[in-house]
């Protein structure tokens, strides 16, 4: 307990006052003479204890009263901390400041973070002289204290908002460390937040309760910058359907818009990119939101041009947080993969079904089909240039000769794909199983497998693979039990880097991947058990997936161009990222290098370092937006091209609840100040000491009234 | 003892008259309202008769005029008392006591009993005074003549209350020296061990004497008027006590009460008139009163 006026304390001697009175300044009592004294007699003793009693209860009272009234002019404090501290005692503080997206908010014309900036300097300057401080944000890690308070002046001022920003909790565990460095007495942490839960993580909530338990006594103080009730309209994440798309294809963007707030109708816009770079509108649409509401908004991007294609999605009117009004996207437009199906005479019959699937007629003749089909039979194969296919798929394969194997894994080496779909011809089965054949082929081939009761079917489990994602969404849907195989290859002895993509109910591997790497440069092969072009008319047909009576064929043509865009590579360039990413990679298909140039979203173009080994590698993209890669000299029409957008995670207002607050601190819940004046009561309450002269002045008022009471009581008239 | 020629002097002589005056005052607005002796003798002289009314006590019909008449006829007779009186005045230091009132609660008493010598010599009926403290220290023979009024009140002008006083001891002394029965009239503040006073009035009672005990105290004495700290003194042993009068006041109210609830039930077992009174009350009020109760006690 500490006091403003100590000296005060000293008027607590006055109590002395109504001792003397008591015992000294006694009343004289007037002599009366009373014939009756007999009947006062016998209840004299015991009146006479009662009487004393009463007084000295009212002496109590009253010196009590004095002693209380030399306290409350002393002014007393009770600090809840353990540490002792005055106002202006030096201290060891980290400021922390929220610089996540949401705290782009804007209200009263400030950001958030702008707000979050004017606070801090001015509690900057509040900070005792002789005080060490840390300014860290949400992406900037400070190791030690600033060198002196300038510098955290710069460090608040130039604060800007960090589109991948770390979480909250992360920070202050960090923030801890640096002051365990410091030998002051008194630390103290601010963290300056709008208190959004994107913030805080719950999962880092022990370790933060952890790293705080290890500085006990450390005061913290959330400043509230936000708003209790905001209003937003925000996008969602974009998910397009693909991002490299055969030219004259078409490409689905999704996202969703919520509502947050107050209900409204908000326009959503597709703009596409013109050459010129001016954004020019493909599609809108019309959404009409209750608050809490969200609803997909879904585009379809269609006749794409080749090169890239870049555009934005964006709700037009704008609301207090703009960051997440508008999402970026990018799509490479190619010329169709040039794929090789190799099939058994007569191929017409025998690759119809995969070459229909993935290419159908109707597209190649409006010239918009992803895959440009080249079927042949097994005796050409030999004969066959295999570089100018992306992929080569193997329908119905017979055993094959040593060299078309070893052809076959060199073509694979040099980043193509492979695809090998096993029928009633695989024969002899030596031919698979040679050395030169499992230097391509996942695995062993063993024998047959009859199921001709009809009860086998492909079962995929892990729906993460790049083949089978399009089924996520309906993984218990999906009718693979309506597609029975009826016999299929044993496999077995699988390669030590291949592994299983789709097995069948039974436990036994339908489809089997392998990488074959040279260097930089990978192919994919895959292996399928069970024929994939199969007529099902065939009375011995191996399985119906190419068409069931009662379904139709649409599990059998998702699972075609899945298989044959994983073949040519086309799902594994990305062009859409999330701000956080730290580099991004092109591949480069130019034959005779050439230097690049970056035009940034703000416009900045920085040349780039010459591409190494087909693929051009790009840092720093901080930024929000679409990224084009010129060639250097010829700045007509970008080349290629990328978009970089903010999580929707980061952008969420949602606020903590008490409760959850409470769980992220656990024991060390900090205090929540709202305006200057509530910190400036805090930090004195937690330095200091919270001042008791109110409560002191209130029992002061109190006993006095008590006092009141039992004399009037004591001493009432009749 | 006062002599003969202070009776004559003229304060005395006023004193006396006044007291005179005061007692005829109560005694005949008594009368008026009562046309009744209170106190019932042995031999009655027959007054008139008139018409028997429900309720009228069937002995007191005449049958003779009932023969004669066939009416009934109650027999009204006038007292004609032969009962003897004796008060018996307290002398104490503390009967001369008053805080506020005019009267002590002896000039009270004195009042009391003089209305009442008033108004047995207007009956015709002898009536004496004892005056006591520790022991009788003055006796009046019982008389009827009227002049004896003036005796009996010349006596009590005099009296000046003094000293300690032994009330149960005079008592049995007085009723030691009665040999026939009488009316004693008691006056006195009682502030001694009531057991043995108690017992003295059984014995007094045991000797067929009628008794009327007027319990006469200072309104001081039942009120409690103090206020805050006081030392207060008994005036016939001298003894002091401090208090506070505030605090006391309700624990002294209740001790009085017990002690005037233990004469009224021991004096009603008794068959004892006990008449508690103050110095506040009236005193012709509260003699009418009680000797309203008397006379329809019968």
């Amino acid at each position: 307990m500490t006091f403003v006026n100590f000296a005060l304390l000293s008027g607590a001697g006055l109590i002395v006052i109504p001792i003397i009175l008591h015992l000294i300044m006694r009343q004289k009592p007037k002599l009366l003479e009373f014939p009756a004294l007999r009947f006062i007699q016998k209840r004299h003793d015991t009146n006479q204890r009662r009487l004393r009693l009463r007084h000295l209860l009212l002496l109590l009272l009253r010196a009590g009263a004095i002693a209380l009234l030399a306290l409350a002019l002393a002014r007393p404090s009770i600090k809840f901390s353990s540490r002792l501290g005055s106002q202006e005692s030096p201290v060891a503080a980290a400021l922390i400041f929220d610089a996540a997206p949401h705290m782009q908010y804007v209200r009263e014309k400030k950001t958030r973070l702008e707000a979050a900036q004017e606070i801090g300097s001015w509690l900057l300057a509040q900070l005792p002289p002789e005080s060490q401080i840390a300014v860290f944000d949400s992406g900037m890690v400070p190791q030690n204290f600033d060198a002196d308070r300038g510098l955290s002046k710069q460090r608040i001022e130039k604060l800007d908002i960090a589109p991948h920003p770390r979480s909250l909790s992360q920070i202050v565990s960090e923030a801890v460390v640096v002051l365990k460095k410091s030998d002051m007495p008194v630390k103290e942490i601010y963290v300056f937040t709008d208190l959004s839960r994107a913030s805080w993580r719950a999962d880092e909530s022990a370790k933060l309760q952890d790293r705080l338990h290890e500085l006990a006594g450390v005061s913290l103080y959330l400043i509230d910058v936000g708003v209790t009730e905001p209003s937003n309209f925000a996008l969602g994440d974009l998910h397009l359907s693909q991002q490299v798309v055969a030219a004259g294809g078409s490409v689905e963007i999704q996202t969703d818009i919520s509502c947050l707030g107050t209900e409204g109708e908000r326009l959503v816009e597709l703009d596409l990119l013109a050459p010129d770079g001016k954004p020019q509108k493909i599609s809108e649409q019309i959404k009409r939101l209750q608050p809490g509401e969200s609803q997909t908004v879904d585009f379809r991007l269609t006749s794409l041009k080749p090169g890239t294609q870049q555009g934005r999605v964006r709700i037009v009117s704008q609301d207090s947080l703009v960051a997440d009004d508008v999402r970026y996207f990018s799509v490479a437009v190619r010329p169709p993969w040039p794929v090789l199906v190799v099939a058994q005479q007569p191929t017409a019959e025998t690759a119809i079904y995969l070459t229909e699937a993935i290419a159908p007629a109707e597209m190649r003749k409006r010239n918009d089909a992803r895959f440009d089909c080249r079927v042949i039979g097994y005796g050409e194969l030999a004969s066959q240039t295999l570089d100018k296919f992306a992929a080569v798929c193997l329908l119905d394969p017979p055993g094959l000769e040593p060299v078309a194997w070893q052809r076959l894994t060199d073509y694979a080496a040099t980043g193509h794909g492979v695809g090998v779909f096993l029928g009633r011809h695989a024969l002899p089965i030596d031919a698979f199983n040679s050395p030169v054949a499992q230097q391509l082929l996942p695995g062993k081939v063993k024998e047959q497998v009859p199921r001709e009761e009809g009860n086998t079917y492909l079962a995929p489990q892990n729906y993460q693979h790049s083949i089978l994602k399009p089924f996520a969404p309906y993984s218990t849907r999906t009718p693979w039990s309506k597609f029975p195989v009826y016999r299929y290859w044993r496999m077995d002895d699988l390669a030590s880097d291949a592994s299983t993509v789709i097995a069948y109910n039974d436990g036994r591997p339908a489809l089997l991947e392998r990488t074959i790497r040279a260097g930089q440069v990978a192919g994919h092969v895959l292996m399928m058990s069970t024929p994939f072009s199969d007529r099902v008319s065939r009375r011995d047909a191996w399985n119906v997936l190419p068409g069931s009576t009662e379904i139709g064929a649409w599990p059998f043509l998702i699972l075609a161009n899945q298989i044959v865009s994983y073949l040519v590579g086309s799902g594994e360039q990305q062009l859409n990222y999330l701000a956080g990413t730290n580099s991004v990679s092109l591949p480069i298909d130019d034959p005779t290098p050439r230097r690049y140039v970056l035009a940034r979203p703000d416009g900045v173009s920085t040349a780039l370092a010459p591409p190494e080994k087909a693929e051009l590698s790009i840092n720093g993209v901080e930024q929000i937006g679409n990224y084009q890669v010129h060639s250097a000299g010829e700045p007509i029409a970008p080349d290629r091209g990328f978009s970089v957008n903010l999580s929707a995670q980061v952008t969420q207002l949602a606020r903590l609840t008490d409760q959850e607050l409470s769980d992220i601190f656990g024991p060390f819940k900090p205090q929540v100040a709202r305006s200057n004046d509530q910190i400036v009561r805090d930090v004195h309450d937690s330095r200091v000491g919270r001042e008791i002269y109110p409560w002191l002045i209130l029992l002061f008022a109190g006993l006095l009234a008590v006092e009141y009471l039992m004399s009037n009581w004591f001493y009432k008239r009749e | 003892m006062p002599s003969a020629e202070q009776y004559l002097k003229p304060e005395i002589v006023r004193q006396i008259k006044r007291l005179d005056l005061r007692a005829q005052f109560i005694v005949k607005g008594f009368l008026h309202g009562l046309h009744a002796s209170p106190f019932h003798g042995f031999s009655v002289e027959f007054s008139e008769h008139r018409k028997y009314t429900p309720g009228d006590d069937p002995k007191d019909i005449d049958w003779l005029i009932y023969a004669k008449t066939d009416k009934y006829y109650v027999k009204k007779f006038e007292a004609e008392t032969n009962i003897t009186g004796y008060m018996m005045m307290d002398l104490s230091r503390s009967m001369g006591y008053t805080y506020q009132q005019e009267m002590t609660k002896f000039d009270y008493s004195i009042c009391l009993a003089a209305a009442l010598c008033y108004l047995m010599i207007h009956q015709q009926d002898p009536v004496g005074l004892i005056t006591f403290d520790t022991k009788i220290r003055s006796c009046l023979k019982p008389k009827t003549r009227r002049s004896h009024l003036g005796d009996v009140l010349s006596l009590l002008a005099n009296l000046k209350p003094e000293g300690e006083t032994d009330i149960a001891q005079s008592i049995v002394q007085v009723a030691a020296m009665l040999r026939h029965a009488s009316l004693i009239m008691i006056f006195s503040d009682l502030l001694t061990e009531p057991t043995a006073v108690l017992d003295a009035l059984y014995r007094l009672r045991h000797g067929g004497h009628d008794v009327i005990l007027f319990h006469v105290l200072d309104e001081a004495e039942v009120q409690f008027p103090f206020r805050g700290m006081v030392e207060l003194e008994d005036p016939e042993n001298h003894r002091r006590l401090s208090l506070d009068a505030d605090a006391f006041r309700q624990d002294y109210l209740a001790e009085i009460e017990s002690f005037r609830t233990l004469y009224r039930r021991e004096c009603s077992q008794a068959r004892i008139d006990y008449v508690p009174l103050d110095t506040s009350m009236q005193f012709d009020r509260a003699l009418t009163e009680y000797l309203v109760n008397r006379a329809s006690r019968g």
